[in-house]
């Protein structure tokens, strides 16, 4: 009865209504939309981190990530392998390298990921950034994928020879050919200015560390969940060796991300109180107005209570409208956004900074957080801001009330 | 003038709803003009930042270095660095080299960015070397290293310890040198702390086979203002040498100014939603405002007034409101301005470790400065808005057929 | 020749489905100078002919002249002229401009003549005296009795110097005293100044102050004596 009379209510000075709804959906929907274009952008540079380089998680010998020692190699059975299988998107063992590269006249330094290809594609995605040539096969002894800047450094084309040289284990200076295969370009200029990949079998000979790895990176299907899958993990793994989430490999990503959750809310929090204040001045010209009917409605037996709680429905009845619009609204955006998006690289290069890159385009990306979030602090403003009307309306005094034109 | 004194009445008629209206213009306002002046502070001291790490406010390449970082673009700065020094408003002219190379230890090898620097004007400039005494620092053509604190792990070294860089020289051939770390520095930007190898100037060139040249030369300016008013004189020293070519900043290191920029763009676009709310609300108070006096404007109209007179009634309430709000907003904008300024935002508060943002290092007390011109900007476009917010419930009063009006209870 | 003047006017009001006739083929002529009263029961049309008088409304067959302009052709803006300079209007509820005060809503005619402020005052100070509302300047409407906020309200459609002053019910919201004097107050005007008035009304009191009295039925001419 009390909803079916708020509901009549808000509907009775439609413009006003509308107005107020539309600054509710506004809010919500561009918030909706804005949230997914940061968190679009969050992605692409946690992807550029570890779908293009470190993978989710990273196990390996102690400390080997903070030094990158050659000496700090490891071995794995078949068995630990296939045991790491069923709970992952993918793994690659890697083994790491760094050297100086040549092509016909250029030399540059780099770092070389030996790789087993089928492997690694399930780990990062090179393969989906090929600008030119083919990602490299799983029986190519010596093929090499090379980031589009060091392509252009060394003046080399799918097909044309490289030779790489650096210090291998025993002390003495390796040195091979390599052809190229492929030629990548992710966006991420550290990347493409100096990531190979090549076989690990022939990164293995070079460096005389047959059979040996650097890491072993891991994809996993939550990246964010990455630091309790690496807890888990670490329980079944031998002393040696550890496991380390994305988190603990970027630290400065993981102050990005968390930043970021700070100020996603406030932005909604700003947002809304202008939105609140709206609602607040609407609810009040509508409680003002109908002073005379407040007053009826208590002469007849309408307890204070009950016309607090009616103007209080009234609000969330036109949260809950609102909310419903602003979300179909905001996730359409989104999706249009996500599948659409926006290039910009017309006006903007790609921007690599604690560790990731974030593309030059606005596309979104659907969390449910950040609908959540705006939808609940929504409702949470209605309802505030309905409380000091609500409360003015049940103070009224019935006699007072109806006296007044 | 009397309309005026009758709008700002009305105004006061329903005194809660004008004040929580004021409330939200003036609330977005203060928001509005103290991010962006936080935002024009951080960025102002990131840019500060970035250019004396980086290329320089301005910054002089032979050809398309800037694109192609192809050392052999390289080339003698000759007088260039004297007669720059002596621009109005430049505080210091750093000659650079750059050389990709690979630094290797007795077990270890990296690929590292050897950069050959003039210690002497490096030192005053550079933050990635404060606190370093000219001691510390590599003489001009010494074996003397500076090495990033994660590229001496790394290679696996100490303080003392010798390593060999072996790189390309020009005419293709491999050379090796020995240096000997001197020194460590550490950013707090892993990219650079484990890259980061400075060296002798001299040293460096003639490594490389090419003596006495550089390939940057950077303009670090006293004042970021003058930017543009040294370039065109930077561009007049360069006139008689076509193949070099002087640029700012924002070409230099797009990955900083690209940054910036996004970063802005997203506060705007934010920006721009609250505006829009606001202006909503405005929309709906005028509109109420109007409605309630329905009758009132039927006699008013009755009484000989045109519906024109309504109009510019309804839109002199909307132009007091504006300018209320634009002065309230602006003085609370203006104490939220000074806060930031003064105490600032100390994100360590909020994060532990180094910030970094488009690949500068940054205070972590982000800090405030006044942009008044965008300030004044703002306002007035505040009081556009609410002008804007008074079309719809202008016409809708001067539509108002008196007859009808008067009727009306 | 005739102030005011209809012919055979109509006006039809639309009310949902169906068409109400406010005003039937009535034809009227009123002089300058005249003191006329429309009388009949409420919905006999007088608001409706008061307002088509008033240049607020426009007859849907038949012509209304004001002074030699012809009220049914003229544009928007040539109607508010036409009030502003032809007519002052008096309402049931005084309708005075609650932020104004009593000085400022009898100027209000004359501000948006654009007339200055000085001779405003003078003028005001004049119609206030004559009007018994001295002192009573600075007085919002709402700390005015009925019967000054009325007078005020004469006031407002007297500064100008309207050719008419339209009163629509000007007495049915006062007592019966202030009334008497209000109407005596309006006569001594018309007969010391030629200020035209054309009420309406359902009040014998006033019917009984007037000379002329046009009695409306239905929309439709009844008697004029």
């Amino acid at each position: 009865m009390l909803w079916r009379l708020a509901i009549r209510n808000i509907w009775r000075n439609r413009r006003r209504t509308l107005l107020t709804l539309s600054a509710m959906v506004v809010s919500s929907a561009l918030l909706i939309l804005c949230l997914g274009i940061f968190s679009g952008m969050l992605k692409d540079m946690l992807a550029s981190a570890t779908e293009q380089y470190f993978g989710h998680l990273e196990i390996s010998t102690k400390g080997y990530q903070e030094d990158r020692d050659m000496f700090a190699n490891f071995s794995v059975s078949d068995d630990f392998l296939l045991l790491l299988q069923p709970q992952v998107l993918g793994f690659s063992p890697r083994l790491r390298s760094f050297g100086l590269l040549s092509g016909q006249d250029k030399s540059s330094p780099v770092e070389l990921l030996g790789v087993e290809p089928e492997r690694e594609r399930q780990v990062t995605s090179l393969q989906d950034h090929l600008q030119a040539g083919s990602y490299l096969l799983a029986d190519d002894h010596e093929g090499a994928l090379i980031g589009a800047g060091l392509a252009r450094r060394l003046a080399v084309k799918p097909g044309d020879q490289l030779v790489f040289v650096t210090q291998a284990a025993d002390g003495s200076i390796g040195n091979d050919l390599l052809t190229v295969r492929g030629v990548f370009a992710t966006g991420d200029q550290g990347h493409d200015n100096g990531l190979v990949l090549v076989a690990l079998p022939w990164l293995q000979q070079l460096l005389v560390l047959p059979g040996r790895l650097h890491e072993i990176a891991v994809r996993i299907e939550h990246p964010l969940q990455a630091a309790a899958f690496a807890a888990q993990l670490r329980q079944k793994l031998p002393t040696t060796l550890e496991v380390l989430d994305w988190g603990e490999l970027l630290p400065e990503m993981r102050e990005v991300v968390a930043s970021y959750d700070v100020s996603r809310l406030i932005i909604v929090s700003i947002l809304y109180v202008a939105t609140g204040l709206g609602i607040l001045n609407t609810f009040f010209m509508s409680v003002m107005e109908r002073t005379r009917e407040f007053g009826v409605l208590m002469a007849v037996g309408m307890r204070p209570g009950q016309v607090r709680l009616m103007v209080l429905l009234e609000t969330l009845a036109m949260g809950l409208l609102a909310l419903l619009i602003g979300v179909v609204f905001g996730v359409l955006l989104s999706l249009y956004m996500a599948y659409v998006g926006i290039d910009l690289s017309g006006s903007l290069t790609p921007i690599t900074y604690a560790g990731g890159t974030i593309l030059p385009r606005l596309h979104a990306v659907l969390e449910v957080t950040n609908v959540l979030v705006p939808a609940a602090v929504l409702l949470l403003v209605c309802l505030l801001a309905g409380f000091l009307p609500a409360n003015r309306a049940a103070r009224m005094q019935p006699v007072v009330a109806i006296r007044e034109e | 003038m009397e309309l005026l004194n009758l709008a700002w009445k009305n105004l006061w008629r329903s005194r809660r709803r004008t004040l929580i209206t004021l409330a939200a213009v003036s609330f977005s306002l203060m928001l509005v003009q103290g991010s962006h002046n936080l935002s024009f502070g951080v960025y102002s001291a990131m840019i500060d930042s970035g250019v004396r790490a980086g290329t320089g406010h301005l910054v002089v390449y032979q050809r398309d270095y800037v694109d192609s970082r192809d050392e052999k673009f390289s080339f003698a700065p000759q007088q260039l660095v004297e007669q720059i020094g002596q621009l109005d408003g430049v505080e210091a002219v750093l000659p650079r080299l750059f050389l990709p190379g690979l630094a290797q230890s007795t077990r270890e090898s990296r690929g590292v960015l050897v950069t050959g620097v003039d210690s002497q004007a490096e030192q005053r400039i550079n933050p990635f070397l404060k606190g370093m005494s000219l001691e510390q620092l590599p003489s001009l053509s010494g074996r003397e290293a500076v090495v990033g604190s994660r590229l001496l792990k790394e290679l696996q070294l100490k303080p003392g310890n010798k390593f060999v860089v072996t790189l390309q020289s020009r005419d293709g051939e491999l050379v090796s040198e020995m240096f000997r770390v001197h020194s460590v520095v550490t950013t707090g930007m892993k990219n650079i702390d484990k890259s980061l190898l400075l060296v002798g100037r001299e040293r460096a060139a003639r490594l490389a086979g090419i003596p006495g040249e550089i390939q940057e030369l950077a303009v670090v300016l006293r004042d970021q203002q003058a930017e543009q008013a040294v370039y065109p004189k930077l561009q007049r020293l360069l006139k008689d040498r076509p193949q070099l070519r002087a640029l700012s900043w924002t070409e230099a290191m797009p990955n900083l100014s690209n940054a910036i920029k996004l970063d802005y763009a997203s506060s705007q676009f934010i920006f721009i939603i609250l505006l829009l709310i606001v202006t909503i609300g405005v929309i709906n108070t005028l509109l109420m405002s109007v409605m309630e006096r329905f009758k009132e404007f039927g006699v008013i109209l009755a009484v000989g007034a045109s519906a024109l007179r309504l109009r510019i009634l309804v839109f002199a309430e909307a132009f007091l409101l504006g300018v209320v709000a634009m002065v309230l907003g602006s003085v609370f904008g203006s104490l939220l301005t000074w806060y930031l300024q003064a105490v600032g935002i100390d994100l360590r508060d909020f994060m532990e470790g180094n910030l970094e943002f488009g690949g500068v290092v940054f205070d972590p007390i982000m800090r405030a400065s006044w942009d008044w011109p965008y300030m004044l900007q703002i306002a007035f476009f505040m009081l556009l808005l609410s002008l804007v917010a008074a079309i719809y419930p202008a016409i809708k009063a001067g539509r108002i057929l008196p007859a009808e009006a008067l009727r009306h209870h | 020749m005739s102030l005011i003047e209809l012919k055979s006017v109509s006006k039809i009001y639309p009310l949902g489905n169906q068409q109400v006739v406010a005003v039937a083929n009535l034809s009227l002529k009123i002089k300058a100078g005249e003191f006329t009263v429309l009388a009949g029961p409420s919905g006999s049309g007088k608001t409706t002919l008061l307002n088509l008088i008033g240049c607020l409304d426009q007859p849907s067959e038949g012509e209304v002249w004001l002074d030699g302009h012809n009220v049914g052709k003229e544009e928007a803006k040539q109607l508010a002229k036409l009030r502003l300079n032809k007519i002052g209007f008096i309402f049931q509820s005084y309708n005075l401009i609650p932020v104004l005060t009593a000085a400022e809503n009898a100027e209000f005619t004359l501000m948006l003549l654009g007339i200055d402020k000085v001779k405003r005052r003078q003028r005001i100070v004049e119609l206030f005296a004559e009007l018994g509302l001295q002192g009573l300047e600075d007085r919002n409407p709402s700390d005015l009795s009925g019967g000054q906020q009325q007078r005020v309200a004469i006031a407002r459609a007297m500064a100008a110097q309207p050719a008419v002053i339209l009163a629509d019910e000007p007495t049915a919201s006062l007592d019966l005293q202030t009334s008497e004097d209000l109407l005596a107050l309006m006569q001594r005007l018309n007969e010391t100044q030629g200020v035209t008035f054309v009420f309406s009304s359902h009040d014998p009191l006033v019917i009984s102050h007037a000379r002329r009295v046009v009695s409306l039925r239905d929309g439709c001419l009844e008697s004029d004596r």
